[in-house]
């Protein structure tokens, strides 16, 4: 079985995630960037109110035994301590090809 | 019982794509646009770098064989990062027709480089169409 993780980071922290994941050995990832907001419903500084923050989520697709590897290293790169550093979430895939040679990891 | 299809294609390779998709009568889909690194950490010299013994597996290969990104991580350097751009489309199908679907997507997008592409499948737990309040097979096709 494999799982899909994927990452909602700060967008400055994405160099360090990318680099940290890749010198343990996982440099396959995709990424895309997103806006949302989290539990303080954004953030507001001074009068204005932001309500949509941008992040960078990380999709890395990998084996059930990588999986604890890999949040921990995201866990570790991404972290700054205040609100806004992201979540990590992991979801089953069943099947994986790759187009070029067909072949199929279940 | 509805799975969903994950593809990371070719930016080129959507048009046809979608032309295969449409035949087969699936004319939904999200398309989104991403960037990406595969197994050469993005390098996309590796492929014609003939220092590289080919017999090298490709993760030993990352290890051993210096990439820009690799040398920034020893360097402390934050750059370069290569990222390749591509797109990401998402198809909601029935089981019955994962299979069709795969085939299709796999033919239309080969072309033997690296840089084609995975497909990934994952189960879909539920699934609405906000309309008409439909549920299951029903509200994707």
């Amino acid at each position: 079985m494999m799982k899909m993780v994927r990452a909602i980071v700060r967008p400055e922290k994405e160099n360090d995630v990318v680099l940290a994941l890749e010198a343990k050995g996982f440099p396959a990832l995709t990424k895309t960037h997103v806006f949302g907001r989290g539990k303080q419903k954004g953030i507001t500084v001074g009068p204005i109110h932001y309500d949509e923050l941008p992040k960078v989520m990380l999709m890395i697709v990998t084996e059930d035994e990588s999986v604890p590897v890999i949040v921990d290293v995201i866990q570790k790169a991404a972290f700054v301590g205040y609100e806004g550093d992201g979540k990590i979430f992991v979801s089953p895939v069943t099947e994986s090809y790759t187009i070029r040679t067909g072949a199929k990891a279940e | 019982m509805l799975v969903e299809r994950t593809a990371i294609l070719r930016r080129d390779k959507v048009g046809p794509t979608m032309k295969g998709l449409d035949a087969m009568g699936l004319g939904a889909m999200t398309l989104t646009t991403v960037n990406g690194r595969g197994l050469q950490g993005g390098n996309v010299m590796t492929d014609i770098d003939r220092e590289v013994p080919a017999e090298y597996e490709s993760v030993s290969k990352i290890v051993n064989h210096l990439t820009p990104a690799s040398f920034a991580l020893a360097h402390s350097l934050t750059r370069p990062v290569f990222w390749i751009p591509k797109r990401m489309i998402q198809i909601v199908v029935p089981v019955s027709m994962k299979n069709e679907v795969i085939d299709l997507i796999m033919s239309v997008n080969r072309t033997g480089w690296m840089g084609d592409g995975k497909i990934f499948v994952s189960p879909i737990g539920e699934s609405v169409r906000i309309r008409t309040g439909e549920r299951g097979t029903d509200s994707v096709l």
